[in-house]
């Protein structure tokens, strides 16, 4: 079911698995509200906001999610420590704080 | 410490595959060398339209397809080559068979292991044409019971289809019992034969069969666009489908006889060159050989698994008789995809996560609430060491889960 995200007043759709409905309306602001309402995460440190930054960067200009090993890199961060930020996961956790849109897949 | 099976292969892997391949249920990789020269050589030296004029050029290009005809017709076990048809994979051949077997007020029996490619053309014929189907369920091994399927045949039915193994689970079915039946009655049986063409016998006769419909880049080792289905004597699939065959042009209507019935436009020439050197590699290394590699590597990867807490293996067969060397897990902490991409960023390991495209199969398992599994697929040139290697990393990511679940619950 679809919901909708308040972030200071302003009313952002989701859609049923809490991705922005219009990825062009994502901020830091709003990355910081998906972060604590969809994955628990109270605060955003230095090493998620690398992360957050490189995905959101690449979409900007690719239209699509970097390549995760191209993440590890360019973060130099491991994937292990990638879950450990965000515990569901690049795709479904950073991606989704990043607001990109739902990644298609075989599910 | 493991031992090396005795069935091993020991074919060399191309120095340009880097990572450690288990997604061959999906395609097959790397091809044997042979498949790729032939590619190249045949669209270099005789890349023109097949059969389509009269310059001996073209003939040289037909007699690529029509060979590829009978080797593919020896395999199934055919009589007559012109029934071989090529589409441009198994979905689009049984798009074509069951479209042009099936229509209003007919009844049909499948079966909950289905991939989309028969779960589909068969949704979409119950919802607009009114098909009766019948879905039959599996049991906890992975195996629809034939006596299942044989109870819902009535005097309606016009067709069962089914798989001859599953894409998830590996488990090989028991079509010959259902196919004596059908045979008897008078009911087509379609059987999809993606995941065994190349891998075990697919013999018309000996599954009972009138329709198998096959991929070429699974096991038969071909290029991906390819595929096709044999059609047995005295079965005769309707048109959904009308164009170019390259004979017979004044014809309005198209024609009726086999293969032009069920061939549309230009062959995929250079795909079935692949094709055709892909079965000639099966066939020198023999697809009996090829099968007891992959099961004995099954055996010590499910062996592996079978060992790490926190992992969940589905359809655990007992022995290798009855399947193929697929095998669908899931680890404690993680959904399916999270595996994979660990599999793949860490360790350099390439697997399908997810429904694989059988949702049924996950609904039955319960691991569609899951998102699916993690499958990894064997094929010819995966060794012992991979395996290994594998088993390994997968022990590695339930570690990790097993810590995430207990640092969530402290």
């Amino acid at each position: 079911m679809s919901s909708v995200l308040d972030v200071d007043g302003r009313k952002l759709k989701l859609n049923d698995e809490g991705y922005l409905v219009k990825p062009k309306r994502w901020s830091e602001d709003v990355a910081r509200e998906l972060a604590r309402t969809a994955e628990g995460l109270a605060e955003l440190t230095a090493e998620h906001w690398a992360v957050i930054h490189f995905i959101r960067e690449h979409f900007v200009a690719h239209k699509r999610a970097p390549l995760i090993r191209a993440l590890c890199d360019e973060t130099q961060l491991s994937l292990k420590r990638i879950y450990q930020l965000f515990p569901s996961g690049p795709a479904k956790g950073a991606c989704k704080i990043a607001g990109l849109p739902r990644p298609d897949g075989c599910v | 410490m493991n031992t090396k099976p005795n069935p091993c292969l020991n074919l060399k892997t191309p120095p340009e595959v880097e990572l450690i391949y288990l997604d061959n249920a999906a395609t097959s990789y790397p091809k044997p060398p042979d498949v790729y020269e032939s590619m190249d050589l045949v669209y270099r030296t005789a890349g023109v339209n097949p059969g389509r004029s009269g310059f001996d050029l073209c003939r040289v290009a037909g007699n690529v397809i029509d060979e590829t005809r009978e080797l593919l017709t020896t395999l199934f076990g055919g009589t007559d080559p012109d029934r071989l048809v090529f589409s441009h994979n198994a979905t689009d051949a049984l798009n074509l068979a069951l479209f042009g077997l099936i229509g209003r007020g007919d009844h049909v029996v499948t079966t909950q292991l289905e991939h989309n490619s028969v779960i589909r053309p068969l949704w979409t014929l119950q919802e607009d044409e009114g098909v009766d189907v019948d879905w039959i369920p599996f049991g906890k091994g992975g195996s629809v019971d034939p006596e299942a399927i044989i109870e819902r045949l009535r005097s309606e039915t016009k067709a069962v289809v089914m798989n001859h193994a599953s894409n998830v689970l590996g488990t090989v079915q028991d079509v010959g019992a259902v196919g004596k039946v059908c045979r008897e009655r008078g009911i087509h049986l379609v059987v999809d034969v993606s995941q065994t063409a190349g891998k075990i016998p697919v013999r018309m006769d000996d599954l009972g069969a009138d329709v198998v419909c096959f991929t070429g880049h699974k096991s038969l080792m071909g290029p991906m666009g390819t595929g096709g289905m044999y059609v047995r004597d005295g079965v005769e699939i309707g048109k959904t489908r009308a164009g170019g065959t390259g004979v017979r042009s004044a014809e309005r209507r198209h024609l009726d006889e086999y293969p032009y019935r069920l061939e549309f436009g230009t062959h995929n020439l250079v795909g079935i060159a692949g094709l055709s050197a892909g079965v000639q590699w099966v066939n020198r290394i023999g697809a009996e050989a090829i099968h007891a590699h992959e099961m004995a590597l099954w055996q010590e990867l499910r062996d592996g698994l079978d060992t790490i807490d926190g992992v969940t293996v589905y359809g655990h067969g007992s022995g290798s008789e009855d399947r193929i060397a697929v095998l669908s897990f899931n680890v404690v902490g993680f959904e399916a995809a999270d595996v994979g991409t660990m599999l793949d960023v860490d360790s350099g390991i390439a697997c399908r996560t997810g429904l694989h495209c059988a949702p049924l199969v996950h609904e039955a398992l319960g691991t569609d609430k899951l998102h699916g599994s993690v499958r990894l697929s064997l094929g010819p040139y995966n060794t012992p060491e991979q395996i290994e290697q594998t088993i390994e990393a997968v022990r590695e990511i339930a570690e990790l889960g097993a810590s995430r679940g207990a640092s969530r619950s402290s």
